[in-house]
């Protein structure tokens, strides 16, 4: 099973994976095919832990996370209402499950934690201009200025910009109003745009 | 329409959520709005930045291997009723079994001493088809290099006497995979009961044996990350760092296999990788 499945018959695989439309997956999913589920794994994996790991900021955390979400998606697959919304459906599980943790978490901190050897000092306006900064440098910023978002700022400002999803899909796996969307992420961006400035050399003042 | 009104929809432009008529009316303001336009590029350098994130975070074959363990737990706690026909029924029950937490260790180590002999056997068979098949497709296994000198000092090997001692001595030197002295990996010919169908490819028994390193990680994984508030933090960086270097190791060696399925030494490598994993993580799981 798993990846293994995929060392034989690599290219029929990947042809069957992109044969199968979601309703489709769901629908043997929910008839007991475990090759099913797996394939919406394959599919989803990739984008629910990246915006589980861009809302609590450890990897680790985000792993266990990631898993939880799957494991509850699966137990309630029969109470996925649109076969066409699974992505839609998938995020708003991650998101209930990221935001779980992070009430935890809050009990013991109010701010996001994020790992140690990304941590940059963010205010000191003498860092280089971003050409000069690697990539890596980069997305410390990057990290560290969404772990400073409150958390509906992050939500929106990471399904909006790093998830590609509309206004409307965001209002639905959010429960927010689209107006309260575009507001969040206007200030989302105003704020992540003070953090990442120093490093796009620009001068222009907002 | 004043100009911060406009930088607002500048981000609706920058995110395609306008229409075509509002579109075109941002456009025209910043042909004639020296700042509005340089807002608008500092929005699309925004955006590149943005566009270039790289998360230090990746699926990996080892949490799916979580998830469904899991989900087969789930299962098992189903009523009888609710489960599905009678095959899923035993797998449930076999992953019951691999899944006692209590013994997660014992049961990852049986199950990498079972994927240990699969793999011999596997090899044997593989390199029985001739020197002519290994020679081809192993340039890409050769940038990988597994550390052959990480051999448990509780396990050892016998001197080889027999070609097919020779041959997964071979294999022990490179994987790192040394059989326990205390367990005869009995070849495939000795129990009718034991052999495997015949109608089984290499490849699938490959496949087999990866399921049971998968299964055993998760399983340590599990362990380990109950400890881990119980580990030193300098020795904890120490083994997440051997551990993203063999997951790295893992994925390469996997993509060198995907493009060379049949290749006896790719697939060597990949189950070393896989071995490696489990050692790092047993020792984490070690007092």
């Amino acid at each position: 099973m798993i990846e293994a499945i995929s060392l034989v018959g690599q290219s029929s695989g990947r042809a069957g994976t992109l044969m199968n439309s979601s309703e489709e997956l769901i629908a043997r999913a929910r008839r007991g095919e475990d090759e099913a589920f797996r394939l919406i794994f394959d599919r989803y994996g990739r984008p629910i832990i990246s915006f589980i790991y861009d809302m609590v900021g450890r990897r680790e955390l985000a792993e266990e996370l990631t898993q939880e979400t799957f494991v509850r998606a699966y137990k309630n697959l029969k109470a996925l209402r649109d076969d066409t919304k699974l992505s839609t459906w998938l995020f708003g599980i991650a998101k209930n499950v990221a935001r779980e943790s992070l009430r935890r978490r809050h009990r013991e901190s109010d701010k996001v934690g994020i790992d140690d050897d990304h941590v940059i000092e963010l205010s000191d306006g003498k860092l280089p201009p971003d050409r000069q900064l690697l990539d890596k440098e980069l997305n410390g910023v990057i990290r560290d200025a969404l772990g400073a978002l409150d958390e509906d700022k992050r939500l929106v400002f990471t399904l909006k910009i790093f998830q590609q999803r509309s206004y409307e899909e965001i209002a639905e796996i959010t429960g927010s109003s689209i107006p309260k969307l575009k507001t969040d992420l206007h200030r989302a961006r105003a704020e992540m745009r003070r953090r990442i400035r120093p490093y796009l050399g620009v001068g222009y003042e907002v | 329409m004043k100009c911060e009104e406009y930088r607002i929809l500048i981000e609706d432009y920058v995110d395609r959520a306008l229409d075509q008529k509002t579109a075109s009316r941002v456009t025209a303001h910043t042909e004639t709005c020296a700042e509005c336009a340089s807002f608008y590029r500092e929005m699309s350098r925004e955006q590149d930045v943005y566009a270039r994130y790289q998360r230090d975070v990746e699926v990996t074959p080892v949490l799916w291997a979580s998830i469904e363990s899991r989900i087969k737990q789930e299962r098992a706690a189903q009523p009888e009723g609710q489960r599905i026909g009678m095959i899923s029924r035993l797998r449930e029950q076999l992953a019951g079994v691999f899944s006692a937490p209590r013994l997660s260790p014992a049961f990852a180590a049986a199950l990498v001493i079972v994927a240990i002999g699969v793999t011999v056997f596997v090899m044997s068979r593989l390199n029985s088809r001739g020197p002519q098949q290994i020679a081809t497709g192993n340039s890409n296994a050769a940038v990988i290099q597994p550390d052959t000198s990480n051999r448990n000092s509780d396990v050892a090997v016998p001197a080889p006497h027999t070609p097919e001692e020779r041959k997964n001595d071979t294999l022990a030197a490179a994987t790192g995979i040394t059989a326990p002295n205390t367990v005869k990996i009995a070849p495939p010919t000795v129990n009718p009961r034991n052999r495997q169908p015949a109608r089984l490819t290499p490849t699938q028994l490959v496949r087999d044996a990866e399921q049971k390193y998968l299964t055993a990680i998760a399983m340590l994984s599990r362990d380990v990350d109950r400890r881990r508030s119980q580990l030193d933090p300098m020795m904890l960086a120490r083994f997440d760092a051997s551990l993203s270097e063999i997951d790295r190791t893992i994925r390469e060696t996997r993509h060198v296999v995907r493009e060379n399925p049949e290749d006896p030494i790719a697939l060597q490598y990949l189950l070393a990788a896989y071995s490696k994993k489990v050692d790092v993580l047993r020792e984490m799981t070690t007092d």
